[in-house]
């Protein structure tokens, strides 16, 4: 058995993945763990490691091989090998609803939406690389001027009875229209449903400009929040698949490809060994 | 001697000016308050605490023309007029020879093309996106736990300003804090921060185009390391009156001045008209 530890360094969190395969291309994940990120990548990085160690049972001495993955993948010293997010969110995806072709994956700062073949190769990609406009610093920096916890934003923002447009695609100049609906009285669930639309309305022009077809898979840290699944799903007009750990797609993702470059390796060493 | 004023609600801090007519057109005073949330407050606390400095009755004045993003909350107003039009008109009164505004404010930044009377003959405007504006400036200094006042006077020292690739106010928080983790000095940091910015507001502008003399107006004129950017961007210098900040507002008032005139002629020829239709 082949233990692989996927560690998805984003912007936000870091988060690690631990899959075995046992010669067969049957994957079984076997823990995982996260940490805040933070300036030192390669620290968030042990850190998280170490948590999805702990959750597997297992000691590092275990792990044969590490595949990171996110924006701050060139910061950990101890990997064997680094992918694109792009690619690992598209392997995660592709893996956990093998019907899907089109993936969205919305982190802390970025927003991604990716095609893919049947094997889960990407085709085509936009990212927005210029701008944290409908990323979840958008809805971080709304929920800190709220006075609410992140995680409460999601299930506010589904009791919203009359939710009211946040027009600014800056996710800095939204903060002072979040201050003039609150000084207008509007209710904080209105409000977080405001901005769920607002960035499910960028999401979706974003699926439509990379040629989305088929079932979408949503992952990243802010499809954890219900409301903005409801958005999409709303202006999609068609349900969108969601996995339970969907911030933990990238680092799954990168755990695959680490096994299929692992196994390559040693097949190729084994070769060499023979002749 | 006639008196107006024009009362500038921007998102940040509202401004307002206090003008006479006594042959020819001066500034009284001048207030400059915090906007907060509440518009209507703030409009009315510039224009009082402006006529307290000008030593004025707020019933003395005339006119009063409101502008600015809040302008429509200004209870007192007589009319309201953009802040386009406003701020080359205030350039235009301090600096005649203006034929380019480059106004940076609170939450936007604008370029506008100004004719030889002070009319707007063309305009950009970016309200999308913070940078360029008092926001951004505002943010980096919070990330570097220092005041927004030092930034500028701190960009002016880089020796070797980094090259910033973003202009995105939440990127650049990040990069700060990346660059001061690897030990890079506060006004290299900030020389490459300012930079970046001046060339974003630059590529901006030349849409109107640009031409001399350009003056620069607006909060973030205060900031002497962003006109220098900006100068150095440019290839020239700009006009920075020590007013800048208050341009908006001196436009406004200008235009109240004149405004004034129309208002009075008009009731002048009121019973003229009058007796006209009666016949």
């Amino acid at each position: 058995m082949r233990v692989v530890a996927g560690i998805d360094c984003g912007s936000g969190f870091t988060k690690a993945v631990l899959v075995a395969q046992n010669g067969s291309p049957t994957s079984s994940i076997l823990g995982k763990g996260r940490a805040k990120s933070g300036i030192n990548m390669e620290e968030a990085a042990q850190s998280a490691l170490q948590s999805a160690l702990e959750n597997a049972g297992l000691g590092r001495s275990q792990v044969d091989y590490v595949a990171t993955t996110g924006f701050g993948r060139y910061g950990v010293g101890f990997r064997d090998i680094q992918v694109t997010e792009i690619t690992s969110g598209a392997r995660g995806a592709h893996y956990l609803f093998p019907g899907s072709r089109c993936v969205l994956d919305i982190g802390g700062q970025s927003t991604r939406a990716m095609t893919m073949s049947e094997s889960g190769k990407v085709r085509t990609f936009k990212t927005n690389d210029k701008c944290a406009a409908g990323s979840g610093m958008f809805i971080a920096r709304a929920a800190k001027y709220l006075e609410i916890s992140i995680e409460d934003v999601g299930t506010l923002s589904l009791q919203a009875t009359n939710p009211q447009p946040i027009s600014s695609v800056c996710a800095v100049l939204a903060e002072s229209e979040i201050i003039n609906h609150v000084s207008a009285g509007v209710s904080v669930e209105n409000i977080l449903r405001g901005i769920h639309d607002s960035l499910a309305d960028r999401a979706l022009a974003m699926l439509k400009r990379v040629g989305m077809e088929g079932e979408v898979t949503f992952i990243g840290g802010v499809a954890l929040q219900a409301g903005i699944v409801k958005a999409l799903q709303e202006k999609l007009g068609a349900k969108v698949n969601v996995p339970p750990d969907c911030d933990y797609v990238c680092a799954l993702g990168a755990a695959l490809l680490g096994h299929k470059r692992l196994a390559l390796k040693e097949n190729s060493a084994s070769i060499q060994e023979v002749s | 001697m006639r008196v107006a004023a024009g009362v500038d609600v921007g998102s940040t801090q509202t401004k307002a000016v206090v003008m006479a007519e006594n042959g020819g057109r001066s500034i009284l005073a001048r207030a400059l308050v915090d906007t907060g949330a509440n518009v209507r407050k703030a409009a009315e606390n510039a224009f009082l605490t402006a006529c307290r400095n000008a030593e004025i009755p707020p019933t003395e004045v005339g006119f009063v023309v409101g502008t600015g993003y809040g302008r429509y909350n200004i209870s007192f107003g007589n009319a309201q007029l953009t802040e386009i039009s406003c701020h080359a008109r205030g350039a235009h009164f301090v600096c005649p020879s203006t034929r380019t505004v480059i106004d940076m404010g609170g939450q936007d930044a604008k370029a506008i093309s100004v004719g030889s009377d002070g009319q707007v003959l063309d305009f950009v405007m970016n309200d999308k996106c913070a940078a360029g504006t008092g926001r951004f400036l505002a943010n980096a200094a919070d990330v570097m736990g220092i005041g927004l006042e030092e930034v500028g006077p701190l960009s002016l020292r880089a020796t070797r300003a980094i090259k910033i690739a973003t202009v995105c106010t939440v990127f650049v928080e990040s990069d700060i804090l990346s660059y001061l983790a690897q030990g890079k000095k506060a006004e290299d940091i900030l020389g490459g921060v300012h930079l970046a910015i001046a060339k974003r507001t630059l590529s901006l502008a030349r849409r109107v185009p640009i031409e001399p003399d350009v003056t620069m107006t607006g909060g973030v004129a205060r900031n002497v390391g962003m006109v220098r950017a900006l100068e150095e961007v440019l290839g020239s210098k700009m006009q920075v009156s020590p007013d800048a900040h208050f341009m908006g507002a001196i436009g406004a008032a200008v235009f109240a001045l004149e405004k004034m005139d129309q208002s009075f002629e008009s009731s002048m020829w009121r019973p003229e008209h009058a007796s006209g239709s009666g016949h």
